[in-house]
């Protein structure tokens, strides 16, 4: 309908849905994220959580002046960060052309396909301590953990994604004659690209978890380090605002990747 | 017949070509094509009709080259400029992520034209297929008609000596494929092209065509090469005249027993 109607020129362009649907995103998104910290709120006031384990919004709040007015919390969110940044960027950049690779050649896929599936789903955080007995209590350790537990999914999303190119495409190519490397360029990267950036969403959650697991093991800074610490010390509040920063990471990621996802799906009806 | 038509300029022959496929699950082996010949002289609108699965568009795709042939051969007179030969597939052939001018210039830029040239060379196909001002729209933007010209254009585009279209028309609605045929036979006429059209139907075939081959059920062979004298140019009116439902009859006659006798060799009726 949406194709029908836009050919005739009437209907509002892309340009149009994509400044419009934000709004109503956001909006929506803010109440229930709003909605769940008022009953959270009211829930200890009235006392059916116990403030000491609980926390409440408020608290939570005060604590956040606190060490964002004292600047005590900045060095734990950049050292996070960078932590995550490297390895999750080292796992794009490495994940990325392997996935392709493996995808497009079949001997490299026959190679790697069993190992491959096998590590994917070995929950990579059992690796931890001898990550840390090979690598050191250092920024080192945390980055090989956040990039073995983030490019495997990126790989794996990759490859997948080669593999569903659509048949018939690749025939028009080759009807027109197209090498070998235009239908790399032209057919598989395009139809490619969805799947990568999936890979890529999936791989950014999982780089953050391993950013957590392995400040909770050892570190004396960083956001899994403020939560771990804090929750020995009983003050549940500062355990909260770093889960709570967490969340608010995890929101900016997903909305950079949508970012980049219309950058790239230009050429997509919109679905919803 | 054959040696009248050899003495006139060829595009393409083919002889004795067969197919055989091997079905990847039952590791069956079954003919698709056996001892096909045609022959295709230089201007002419060549359609196949057939029954589905007799292997029309195996034969197309031996043409362009996407399949091999186990035994035979094609000769395609070698285009003074241009592809020898270029596919117009099935509905949505079209690439997505590519906006109609990049789609009818991408044959263009298989064969080694920088994108700029190719954009340039592409302009006036999609003027002719009547596309003046979707260059930049993305194929999902345009109905399936639309999708269909823009198809035509891109294979025009490489100045293909012989243009092969493998049932353009068959997703589109009645009225919509009736449009596209006129639309087909007006760019046949301007482009001063050789076609060899795919389709399973009978009024399609006979409207278009200077000749129509029918082909028999599975393994393909040629039960008739009929010649179609209507004038032309053609208006669809032409549809409801008394010779053209004659050429229908006819041809729906030869399918029909054909149909029969499949349908006596799988046991049903």
């Amino acid at each position: 309908m949406t194709a029908n109607a836009s050919v005739a020129g009437k209907a509002p362009s892309p340009r149009r849905w994509a400044f419009k649907r934000p709004s109503e995103r956001a909006l929506y998104g803010a109440m229930g994220f709003i909605g769940v910290l008022v009953l959270w709120e009211i829930a200890t006031d009235v006392g059916i959580f116990k403030k000491s384990l609980m926390s409440a919004p408020s608290l939570i709040v005060k604590a956040a002046m606190t060490d964002f007015g004292s600047g005590a919390i900045w060095p734990h969110i950049t050292t996070s960060l960078s932590e995550w940044a490297i390895g999750f960027a080292i796992g794009a950049v490495v994940g990325i052309p392997l996935g392709l690779i493996i995808g497009w050649f079949r001997r490299f896929d026959y190679f790697a396909s069993v190992m491959l599936s096998a590590i994917y789903a070995t929950p990579k955080v059992a690796l931890a301590p001898m990550i840390i007995l090979v690598a050191g209590i250092g920024i080192e350790a945390k980055v090989i953990l956040v990039l073995l537990l983030s490019i495997f999914a990126i790989i794996v999303s990759t490859v997948s994604g080669v593999h569903s190119v659509d048949r018939r495409h690749q025939q028009i190519a080759q009807s027109f004659g197209a090498s070998k490397r235009l239908l790399f360029t032209s057919v598989v990267l395009p139809s490619t690209i969805p799947f990568i950036l999936s890979g890529l969403r999936i791989g950014a959650g999982r780089a953050l978890v391993g950013v957590v697991v392995a400040e909770f093991l050892v570190a004396n800074q960083g956001i899994g380090w403020y939560i771990s610490f804090n929750g020995t010390m009983l003050n549940s509040a500062r355990v909260y605002l770093g889960i709570l920063m967490l969340g608010l990471f995890g929101i900016v990621l997903g909305e950079m990747i949508r970012v980049v996802e219309r950058r790239f799906d230009s050429w997509r009806p919109e679905i919803h | 017949m054959a040696v009248e038509m050899a003495a006139k300029d060829l595009i393409m022959s083919a002889k004795g070509i067969r197919v055989e496929y091997h079905d990847r699950t039952t590791k069956e082996a079954f003919l698709a094509l056996e001892s096909f010949d045609l022959d295709v002289v230089e201007g002419e609108f060549v359609t196949i009709v057939g029954p589905s699965g007799c292997g029309k568009s195996t034969f197309l795709k031996v043409v362009n080259g996407l399949l091999r042939a186990s035994a035979g051969e094609i000769k395609l007179k070698a285009a003074a400029k241009g592809r020898d030969d270029a596919m117009v597939f099935q509905e949505s052939a079209l690439f997505p992520w590519y906006s109609v001018l990049d789609n009818v210039a991408y044959g263009l830029v298989c064969a080694g034209m920088s994108k700029k040239d190719a954009r340039e060379r592409a302009k006036p196909m999609i003027r002719l297929v009547g596309l003046e001002g979707f260059g930049d729209k993305y194929p999902y933007q345009l109905s399936g008609g639309m999708q269909q010209r823009a198809n035509l254009a891109r294979a025009l585009t490489v100045d293909p000596g012989l243009l092969l279209m493998d049932e353009p028309f068959a997703a589109l609605d009645a009225q919509t494929r009736e449009i596209m045929q006129s639309e087909l036979l007006r760019i046949w006429d301007q482009a001063k092209k050789t076609v060899l059209f795919i389709t399973h139907q009978i009024d399609e075939a006979v409207y278009l065509s200077d000749r129509v081959i029918v082909m028999s059920a599975r393994p393909g062979r040629i039960l008739a090469d009929i010649r179609i004298d209507l004038p032309r140019p053609r208006d669809l009116h032409v549809k409801r005249t008394p010779p053209f439902v004659a050429y229908e009859e006819q041809i729906w006659e030869l399918i029909a027993s054909q149909m029969k006798t499949s349908a006596s060799q799988f046991g049903g009726g």
